[in-house]
């Protein structure tokens, strides 16, 4: 009786302990436990799409160097530049991410006006972060890549895909076989990171309630930030989810 | 009707002010400028530092790949999926707090998580399969289709 009406105070307690009724067995409130396994089903989205971009990779002969394809940066003009600018876009993301877990960390000694900045300048790092990949997709569509680019082996030469690949590749592939793998490529990029980028967006959107919110001390009447860890929770997620897809298209 | 429980409590405990369910981080902390809290920014800012490391060693070894070709693709691809599993951890660890939570929770996030290893093997097994099978299996076929009757 005694101690199904205890709250357990004290975290370490808690790991010691046996569940015996009477308090939440994970010892974390509704909500957050619900964050937690959306964000697992959500892994296995993402899991799905990245073991689907892997495995049509293995099923193919040649593949695109993302070095090459992806190998611009903004005012740079025609220079190749390799991994820098994505470089740039993931240092954001985790940027993003500190101020993410600075807001939270703010939100537990109820410092409104901290959790403010924080969560403006995570906002400020989501939309960096947007409009970087929007210069991206614009890059890549000016080359001609999007959905169902280069699928049709008679409309396509050879010579307007071997910029795609290695020389050595480029050099020895059939047509079919790099119309194959490029079409496969861009197919995977604008569906994997359009998905990402859209979960960036819901984010971004989702930070500017709770920023309102804060400003408003919505919160603070409720006694708790628990909707800055909840969103947190989410916003760290999406950032781990791009170092998967950062080593996935552009390292591997 | 329970016995087990006072009933009134737990009305208040689940449906009212889910505050007292926290792990009691929350209920704990008074000064900002505490001790306590900047040993935890401290932390932050630790994994934040190792994080941009990571990051850049990974930019580094992909750029010195492109430019030289010294490595074997293989061994360079196990590195960089080793550094990435790494960046997930503490992202996971320290960002998301993970570490923080009980036991049982951290398993029932984690263990379905396995899901996705055998998913992996199984898709990528599938994907080599079929290229060999592309690449030599089909040809015979075709091969034989070609052989006059």
């Amino acid at each position: 009786m005694a101690q199904a009406t205890t709250a357990i105070t004290n975290p370490s307690d808690a790991k010691s302990l046996k569940w015996g009724g009477g308090h939440s067995p994970f010892n974390l409130s509704y909500g957050k436990i619900m964050m937690w396994f959306f964000l697992v089903t959500d892994a296995f989205t993402f899991g799905a799409f990245l073991i689907s971009y892997g495995s049509k990779r293995f099923f193919t002969n040649v593949w695109p160097d993302p070095n090459l394809v992806f190998s611009g940066a903004p005012l740079m003009g025609h220079t190749p530049l390799p991994l820098v600018f994505v470089s740039i876009m993931t240092f954001i993301l985790i940027l993003s991410s500190v101020t993410m877990v600075m807001a939270v960390h703010a939100g537990h000694y109820m410092d409104r006006a901290k959790v403010t900045k924080w969560l403006i300048f995570t906002i400020i790092g989501g939309i960096l972060f947007l409009s970087c990949q929007t210069w991206e997709w614009t890059e890549l569509h000016g080359e001609g890549g999007w959905w169902g680019s280069f699928v049709d082996p008679t409309n396509v030469s050879l010579a307007s895909l071997q910029h795609f690949f290695k020389p050595s590749v480029a050099a020895s592939m059939t047509l079919a076989q790099a119309t194959e793998a490029t079409t496969s490529f861009f197919n995977f990029f604008f569906t994997i990171t359009g998905f990402h980028g859209m979960h960036v967006f819901s984010g971004v959107c989702l930070l500017s309630v709770a920023l309102i919110n804060t400003v408003n001390g919505t919160y603070e009447r409720r006694g708790h930030y628990e909707m800055i860890e909840k969103i947190g929770l989410y916003w760290h997620f999406v950032d781990l989810v791009w170092v998967f897809v950062f080593t996935c298209f552009y390292l591997i | 009707m329970s016995h087990e429980h006072n009933t009134e409590e737990m009305v208040e405990l689940y449906e009212g002010d889910q505050s007292k369910l926290y792990s009691g981080v929350l209920n704990h902390h008074k000064d900002i400028h505490s001790q306590e809290s900047k040993t935890q920014v401290k932390r932050i800012v630790r994994i934040m530092i190792y994080l941009a490391i990571v990051t850049s060693l990974e930019v580094t070894l992909g750029l010195w790949d492109h430019h030289m070709e010294v490595f074997n693709k293989g061994i360079l691809n196990a590195i960089f999926l080793i550094m990435t599993l790494l960046k997930a951890y503490l992202i996971v660890d320290v960002f998301m707090h993970l570490g923080n939570e009980i036991r049982n929770f951290i398993m029932a996030i984690l263990i379905p998580l396995l899901f996705l290893v055998w998913a992996i093997i199984a898709f990528a097994g599938d994907g080599h399969h079929w290229l060999h099978m592309n690449n030599t299996r089909a040809n015979t076929i075709e091969m034989k289709a070609e052989q006059p009757k």
